[in-house]
């Protein structure tokens, strides 16, 4: 069916435009942005900067920038041919077929759901700078409040979204740029940013690592709903401009600290707090405040929006049933709301309890390799393919989603001491994603021969 | 030839018997089109405050748009088809603001046999 009728009425014959407040390139870069910094990635480039160091750290970010890029460019094609809030499942569904789709998609909810968890017990651990709470008791509550706003139907808009993005984004790259500014007065900044060049197949895991520091940028694309025309494709690649300027200062600020904290598979590190502490208790607790607010504007939308897709998942008989009920009064599907604090929740436990912060960060960044090499392999399929598309750009689109794959191996290869941890991890996600797919019921086009 | 609009009316009739489920969107107010992307055909509806108050030719501009083939929409609007697995999977897409597009699905899924 998909291959027969027309890719869009945008193409052919479009109804008016809506009159909703469309979101411009702007608040649409921001959104991006801000759902790409999460508090975990200051722990993922603290794992670059022990991994390959200095200014090779800012090559893995600008390298892994650049691949970004052509994602980004992708992603564009692909959100214009179907502008769907649905995203990356809905390309995949038209671009390979419902069962890849969903296999990809529920990875990719696992991981993001684990990362919920790891990101939870770093705000616990910010939480104990400003409260007597422990930790973990911390992270509860956080993810409880979250819950309970969620459960009102309250979705924080786009503009307070963008004023955290502009404060996370000052606060630290401000501090990094204090942090090289002491080390360039002691006289030992080029000394700890050129350090010797790491191997290959270092830099080849920073590339892969890199990478997981974008994720979720391309979650913007669900936004093609409310986004005005073309704004969805500009604002990917402008925020993947912003993420390689933020990361890079950071990576830069982290190399130059006298003391760089050493994170290893059993201990979580907040590197923002080692950042800030170069400044004072004063900048202690605005980075604490600026981390807090832009893990709930995430938290929130990350909640909102999954128990949608979960919803929806309920009722294609995926999940329970029961998950796909909708309170009529504040439009939230509820009992997926539950369902997703019961499970946020446990990811927190279980990551803190068995400390697998490190296991979880790269098993996101494989996954996120892969489903990277899955939006180029789709973009060269139809309805996304263009009749006039020259072969060699379609076959360095399919080279380039070839060296995704071998990014995502790079990260497995040198995972370390986390290595048997993180194929436990990868074996558990492939396992839910597959008996998800399985479930899935087939389009009537791909059930029977055309 | 309208492919739409005898489903949609036999849509909004069972609609409007459904009275609580009218009585839950008394707050809704908005502007529906309904766009056939194989056929080009659009059929417009007006919502305000739940009831559904004309239906008619696409004119002037929507608070929704829902784009999918038209033999789709007819499904959907016989309540045979459930709108949210062609939406999932990229066959059906909607324009305009979540608020009115959740809430138009809960109608839908609200009088689909299956709930």
């Amino acid at each position: 069916m998909s291959m027969t009728m027309p890719s869009t009425l945008a193409a052919t014959d479009a109804p008016a435009p809506t009159r909703a407040a469309r979101a411009g390139v702007v608040t649409l870069t921001l959104t991006a942005s801000g759902t790409a910094m999460a508090s975990v990635c200051a722990v993922g480039l603290l794992q670059m900067e022990q991994l390959v160091g200095g200014v090779w750290s800012v090559a893995a970010i600008v390298i892994a920038g650049a691949l970004c890029g052509i994602i980004a460019v992708a992603l564009g094609r692909l959100s214009s041919v179907i502008p769907s809030g649905a995203g990356l499942l809905a390309y995949f569904s038209r671009g390979l077929n419902r069962r890849a789709a969903t296999l990809l998609m529920i990875s990719y909810l696992f991981v993001m759901l684990l990362l919920v968890g790891v990101e939870a017990v770093i705000v616990g651990v910010l939480t104990a700078e400003l409260t007597p709470l422990p930790s973990l008791a911390g992270a509860m509550v956080f993810l409880g409040v979250t819950w309970l706003v969620c459960l009102r139907g309250i979705h924080v808009g786009y503009r307070s979204q963008a004023v955290t993005t502009v404060a996370l984004f000052t606060c630290l790259v401000a501090l990094s740029i204090g942090a090289i500014v002491s080390a360039a007065q002691r006289g030992d900044v080029a000394s700890r940013l050129w350090t010797a060049p790491p191997s290959a197949i270092a830099m080849l895991a920073a590339i892969g690592q890199a990478i997981f520091l974008m994720m979720g940028f391309e979650l913007v694309t669900s936004h093609a709903e409310v986004a005005a025309p073309r704004a969805v494709g500009r604002a990917l690649w402008l925020s993947v401009g912003v993420l390689v300027v933020f990361y890079s200062v950071i990576a830069l600020g982290l190399a130059s600290l006298t003391t760089l904290p050493r994170l290893d598979a059993d201990h979580l590190i907040v590197p923002q707090l080692a950042l800030a502490a170069q400044s004072g208790h004063g900048a202690v607790m605005a980075v604490v405040v600026i981390c807090l607010l832009a893990s709930f504007t995430s938290f929130n939308g990350a909640l909102l929006g999954i128990s949608l897709f979960s919803r929806a998942l309920a009722r294609q008989g995926v999940l329970p049933r029961s998950l796909s009920r909708v309170d009529p009064h504040t439009m939230t599907a509820r009992p997926a709301l539950h369902a997703l604090f019961a499970v946020t929740a446990v990811f927190t436990l279980v990551t803190y309890a068995l400390t697998i912060y490190q296991a979880a960060i790269l098993s996101a960044a494989i996954v996120t390799a892969g489903v990277y090499g899955a939006v180029l392999w789709t973009r060269e399929r139809p309805p996304f393919r263009e009749p006039t598309r020259r072969r060699t750009r379609a076959l360095a689109s399919t080279t380039a989603a070839a060296g995704f794959a071998a990014l995502g191996l790079g990260v497995f290869v040198d995972a370390g001491a986390a290595r048997g941890t993180l194929a436990v991890l990868l074996l558990v996600i492939l396992g839910v994603a597959m008996v998800a797919a399985l479930r899935i019921r087939a389009a009537r086009s791909e059930a029977r021969p055309s | 030839m309208s492919a739409l609009r005898a489903p949609l009316d036999r849509f909004v009739a069972r609609y409007h018997a459904n009275q609580a489920l009218v009585t839950e969107q008394r707050g809704w107010t908005c502007a529906i089109v309904l766009a056939a992307e194989d056929t080009a055909e659009q059929i417009a509806l007006r919502v305000e405050h739940g009831r559904v108050i004309a239906v008619g030719d696409a004119g002037g501009q929507p608070d929704l748009i829902v784009t999918g083939p038209s033999a789709m929409l007819v499904e959907i609007l016989e309540l045979r088809q459930d709108p949210s697995e062609p939406y999932m999977f990229g066959e059906l897409t909607v324009q305009g603001e979540e608020r009115h597009f959740t809430r138009l699905d809960y109608v839908v899924t609200s009088l689909y046999p299956e709930s």
